[in-house]
């Protein structure tokens, strides 16, 4: 204890010298330590790393201490046995799947309320539309954009050539036509490579770029009682398609292993849907030439936006007024549209304010990366409708976890999209209205 | 000291014929593990004090917690509780995808147990017959239990992974149409293999010491009398290690039961379509991933009751044709 004291004191002297040009070396006050989970691991890791060295060198009255606890379902579960055990952390980063879980928990300060009150400057007006909308509750906030994305369609650029194609297609059934192509002259093995979230971006994504509701009550938003309906639209049809393109050797399954975006990368399947936060991982790999562009859509119905998939910074219930004070401060300095321009062009997520935005491309970034741009083109296309605003279901992870095995079972062949989709529906339902019982009168 | 009868590993099998226990067997009626004789009560409970601790910490209390956690429906972090009664486990019963499960698990831990024992029965008997190199062929065989079950698991998955494995190239070349990522058989077979290769090691180390300790004069007065090594194996060894095979049976299905999870979860996540879903590693995905903690807590309970009939079971059963005092 004494030790680590010491060494702490030790390093705010440090820290003193180091940054002490001119006035007098900061006090060794007692810093206020704020405590931050999250996700992010191997180089995003670091990323947030940085971001936290440059928080705790810029003040000197709190110190943030970051912690990486696994993945986001780990994340989500350490939290929720801290707070249970009454040490949950100040700060900590959950999936866009968790909203309604954290919301309704009774465990968490809403981001909006807390910077109020603190008096933060976040101009709550300035975040794009569909990172807003999805962590909106009654108009406000409830926690902090930190890290969000949307999928786009990476395509290797030489073989699309080489079939003849100057691009992918805009439109479903025209793109299907390229791949087939592609795959009948033997210029690729396959076609595409299936990533592990391809729920999120060939399904949920296909719904909203196509305008087409995955639950009732506006996707959640006007209340519990919402059920989903995604088994009575054109996602069927969606569906059908990818079956078929997994019978027919048009979409490669990794499988346990093996990453999907290293069937792409390595030139074996032609084209890859993922998340704009891929491009980190595809720019490192040399081994091919290529390009991105926006999701299909079908060709009878406008293009609306895509939704965001990601992570929200929450913060936790039960603590001290100081640890509030130093944690509205980080989420202050993250909101920072210089900070936030840094960590999209570092990571390829997507700037989350619409002045981040403009000051990348007034550096002129995206003309020497034009594919980072998609992702926020395609996010702010058109106005959000209900069915494009983003997805606020309870459970939903665990709802998300059967679509995905029902989806499997139709990959197998053992059920037609029409019955996976139903079974998948009739398994969600159940999971919503137990939530609905749960947290009957709070929405 | 009396010999009282447990299915001790460290000494399983043969001992000099003990009549005295026979008789108490024929005599109280019971069957299977028979009772201990000690005049006074206090040095057995004092003695089993340790171990009851280390249960009451380990297993009646978590175990109970579990008890009522399954009554209960309740959000992650534990703010809003509600009494269910018995809702939890009737929507269990209810679903086909729990159901499934069950089937899983009991195919699962068959082949499983079917495949491990047999394996290393077969290789415990080639060791026999091995007279050079015999230390390096044992310390092979016990490798993979050195190895970490994600490890191994990951190992499986790779070699037998669609794409990129090499086994899979093999069988795509012979013709087969292997596809564990969309054929449930596949990974069903996939991850018994992978269950049971860690296994093998574990009970052929048994197998091993229990065939040490067959009666060489048995098997030279066969030999004698001209039977063969197979047939010596089949009519003299086997028999005399029936209590061995019988432990690892029990211990093979308390492995397929609760162990596995590491490698399902490392080989298929359960998948495709719920194909190798066994039930813990349901519980796991619906504890400790969904946060679901009534339903997982009410499919511990479940498998606490699943488990317990069955050990039962095997020990009316199965036990009454094992002979201890050959």
């Amino acid at each position: 204890m004494n030790l680590t004291k010491r060494s702490m004191f030790a390093g705010l002297a440090a820290t003193g010298i180091a940054a002490g040009s001119g006035g007098a070396p900061a006090l060794a006050q007692q810093r206020v330590e704020i405590q931050f989970w999250h996700a992010m691991s191997g180089v995003l890791g670091e990323r947030v790393g940085e971001i936290v060295k440059r928080f705790n060198d810029s003040q000197t009255k709190y110190t943030v201490v970051a912690t990486n606890k696994g993945n986001y379902d780990e994340v989500i579960n350490a939290t929720v046995a801290a707070y249970r055990a009454k040490k949950a952390p100040q700060i900590v980063q959950i999936y866009e799947r968790g909203f309604m879980a954290m919301l309704l928990s009774g465990a968490i300060v809403p981001v909006q309320d807390l910077m109020t009150e603190k008096k933060k400057q976040v101009d709550f007006s300035d975040f794009i539309k569909p990172v807003a909308s999805y962590y909106q509750y009654k108009g406000k906030l409830m926690s902090m954009p930190f890290n969000s994305s949307t999928p786009i369609l990476f395509y290797n650029k030489e073989q699309f050539e080489k079939a003849g194609f100057s691009a992918p297609a805009d439109t479903w059934a025209e793109f299907e036509k390229q791949l087939y192509a592609i795959k009948s002259k033997g210029i690729a093995e396959c076609g595409s490579s299936l990533a592990g979230d391809y729920f999120w971006s060939l399904m949920e994504n296909y719904s909203t770029v196509n305008d087409q509701p995955w639950g009732t009550k506006s996707n959640g938003y006007d209340g519990l009682d919402t059920e989903f309906v995604y088994n009575k639209t054109r996602l069927v049809q969606q569906v059908a398609r990818l079956q078929k393109w997994v019978n027919d050797g048009i979409i490669q399954i990794a499988g346990q292993g093996l990453s999907p975006q290293q069937l792409f990368t390595s030139g074996k399947c032609a084209t890859y849907f993922a998340s704009t936060a891929a491009h980190g991982g595809i720019e490192r790999e040399p081994t091919i030439k290529w390009s991105a562009t926006y999701l299909p859509h079908e060709a009878d119905l406008t293009a609306c936006n895509s939704s965001i998939g990601g992570a929200t910074l929450w913060v936790m219930k039960g603590h001290k007024s100081e640890e509030y004070d130093g944690a509205a401060a980080f989420l202050e300095f993250l909101a920072k549209p210089d900070l936030q321009v840094w960590w999209h062009q570092v990571t390829g997520y997507v700037p989350t304010s619409n002045t981040a935005y403009r000051m990348a491309k007034e550096q002129g970034y995206y003309k020497e990366h034009p594919t980072r741009e998609i992702a926020i083109l395609q996010l702010n296309r058109g106005t959000p409708t209900p069915n494009s605003q983003g997805f606020h279901f309870g459970n939903y992870t665990q709802a998300t976890f059967a679509l995905r095995e029902e989806m499997e079972s139709v990959f197998a062949n053992k059920k037609t999209p029409q019955q996976g989709l139903d079974d998948a529906v009739r398994r969600g339902n159940e999971l919503l209205r137990q939530f609905e019982k749960l947290n009957a009168g709070k929405y | 000291m009396r010999a009282s009868t447990s299915l001790s590993p460290a000494m399983p099998g043969p001992v000099a014929a003990v009549p005295r226990r026979r008789k108490v067997a024929s005599a109280g009626g019971t069957r299977g593990l028979k009772r201990a004789h000690f005049r006074e009560a206090r040095l057995p409970l004092l003695l089993l004090l340790p171990q009851l601790l280390v249960l009451l910490l380990f297993f009646f209390l978590p175990a109970l917690r579990a008890l009522s956690q399954s009554f209960v429906l309740t959000d992650p972090f534990g703010n809003s509780v509600q009494f269910v009664w018995f809702d939890n486990f009737r929507s269990l019963l209810a679903s086909p995808e729990y159901r499934a499960s069950i089937g899983v698990t009991f195919w699962f831990t068959l082949a499983q147990n079917a495949l491990t024992i047999v394996v290393s029965l077969v290789l415990a008997f080639a060791t026999d017959r091995i007279l050079r190199g015999r230390g390096f062929y044992r310390s092979i065989i016990l490798l993979p239990y050195a190895i970490a079950p994600v490890i191994a698991g990951i190992l499986w998955a790779f070699l037998f992974n669609t794409a990129v494995g090499p086994i899979s190239f093999v069988l795509h070349g012979l013709g087969i149409d292997w596809d564990p990522n969309r054929h449930g058989i596949d990974a069903f077979l996939l991850v018994t293999f992978a269950a049971s290769w860690k296994h093998i090691c574990y009970d052929y180390i048994f197998l091993i010491a229990a065939l040490l300790s067959v009666p060489p004069s048995l098997l030279e007065a066969a030999a004698v009398d001209g039977a063969g090594p197979l047939l010596r194996f089949v009519r003299i060894s086997l028999p005399m290690i029936g209590p061995t095979i019988f432990f690892l049976v029990v211990m093979n299905f308390v492995y397929g039961f609760f162990e596995t999870f590491a490698i399902v979860d490392a080989v298929t996540h359960g998948g495709p379509g719920g194909a190798t879903m066994i039930l813990v590693y349901k519980v796991y995905i619906d504890g400790f991933v969904h946060i679901d903690l009534g339903s997982s807590a009410a499919q511990s309970v479940l498998m606490m009751i699943f488990a317990l009939a069955l050990t039962v079971l095997q020990f009316r059963y199965v036990e009454r044709n094992v002979n201890y005092d050959v």
